[in-house]
C-alpha cells in the first residue's frame, strides 16, 4: 500500500490496486479491531507527506462498515477529505469528514440498490472532492456489501463498476488520474475472484 | 512500441494463505485470477513489502503495535 502510493506519487504509475493481508480502516491511533491491525491508508498518507510533500488527499470509503479508525486518525485534519458510506449521516463543521447513511436507502431500494448506492457516492463525494482539489484520490473498496457477504447491502458487480467509473472520472478530472484502490472488507473467495479483476481491468484501461 | 506499465498491482503470496480473517482464504485464487491482466503491457505486479515500525509510529501508538503483536490473529 505504501509502495503503491509512492509509485503513483512519483509518476511511475498512474493508478494501482493494493491487496492486503488484514484490513486497515478500523485501526485508529490507539485501537484496532474488525480484522484490522494497522491503518494502511493513513500510513501511506504519512509516508507521502513526510517524504514527498503530499498536501491534500481524498478518501472514498465504500467498505460496508464505518471507517472509524481512519476517522479517528484524521478527525482534526482538514487536509484529508474522508467520505464514508455507512449507516449514519454526519458532516463535520469544516465539511471534510462526511458519513452517508446508505443502509436504509439500499434496503428500501431492493433490486435497485446498486444504482442507489452509486448515486449516493456520486452525490456526496463528487462535489466535495471537486471543491477540495486533492493531490491523490484513494478508494477504500470493500466487497462485504455484496449480496451474500457479511455486510450484505444487496449490491452486485454493477455497483463496483459504477464506483470505479466514478473514481476514475474524478481522479482524471482533479488529480492527474492519480488513483489508489485499496482492498477492504469482504470474505468470500468466489466474490473476490469475480469482482476484483474487472476493477483492475478498468484501471488498466484508464492507465494504458 | 512496448507500452510503459501504468497500472500497478501490489500483492504478496501470504495474502492468499491467511488473508482477511473472517474466512481466512478469500484471496485463494490470486494471483492466478489476474493472469489475463498481467499479460497486458501496461500492468505490472509488485510484491508488497513490510514497512518500518518507525513509519507505523507516525500513525499509531507504541501500545497499539505491542497489542497487535500479542493478538492471536
Amino acid at each position: 500500500m505504501v509502495a503503491a502510493a509512492e509509485h503513483i506519487w512519483l509518476g511511475e504509475l498512474i493508478n494501482a490496486f493494493a491487496f492486503i493481508g488484514t484490513g486497515g480502516h478500523h485501526a485508529g491511533r490507539d485501537f484496532f479491531g474488525g480484522y484490522c491491525c494497522f491503518n494502511d491508508v493513513a500510513i501511506a498518507i504519512e509516508r507521502l507527506r513526510e517524504a514527498h510533500g503530499l498536501r491534500r488527499v481524498a478518501i472514498l470509503d465504500t467498505d460496508a462498515h464505518h471507517g472509524d479508525g481512519t476517522r479517528d486518525v484524521y478527525q482534526d485534519d482538514p487536509t484529508v477529505l474522508h467520505v464514508c458510506l455507512c449507516g449514519t449521516d454526519h458532516v463535520s463543521a469544516d465539511g471534510t469528514k462526511v458519513d452517508v447513511a446508505v443502509y436504509r436507502r439500499c434496503v428500501d431500494a431492493g433490486s435497485r440498490s446498486d444504482g442507489v448506492y452509486v448515486e449516493a457516492a456520486r452525490g456526496e463525494f463528487a462535489p466535495r472532492v471537486r471543491s477540495f482539489r486533492p493531490d491523490l484520490l484513494i478508494w477504500y473498496f470493500g466487497f462485504d456489501g455484496h449480496r451474500g457477504d457479511y455486510g450484505d447491502l444487496g449490491l452486485t458487480a454493477a455497483c463496483y463498476d459504477g464506483l470505479v467509473s466514478l473514481t476514475l472520472e474524478l481522479a482524471g478530472e482533479i488529480c492527474g488520474g492519480r488513483l489508489l484502490v485499496v482492498l477492504g472488507g469482504g470474505s468470500r473467495t468466489d466474490l473476490a475472484s469475480t469482482l476484483i479483476p474487472p476493477i483492475i481491468a478498468r484501471l488498466a484501461d484508464a492507465g494504458g | 512500441m512496448m507500452a510503459t506499465p501504468r497500472t500497478g498491482i501490489f500483492y504478496h503470496p501470504s495474502f492468499s494463505q491467511r488473508s482477511y480473517l473472517t474466512v481466512g482464504r478469500r484471496l485463494a485464487d490470486f494471483p492466478g485470477a489476474l493472469e489475463h491482466l498481467l499479460a497486458l503491457p501496461q500492468v505490472i505486479l509488485f510484491e508488497s513489502q513490510p514497512v518500518s515500525d518507525e513509519l507505523i509510529l507516525k500513525v499509531h501508538t507504541p501500545d497499539l503495535i505491542a497489542e497487535v503483536a500479542k493478538d492471536p490473529l
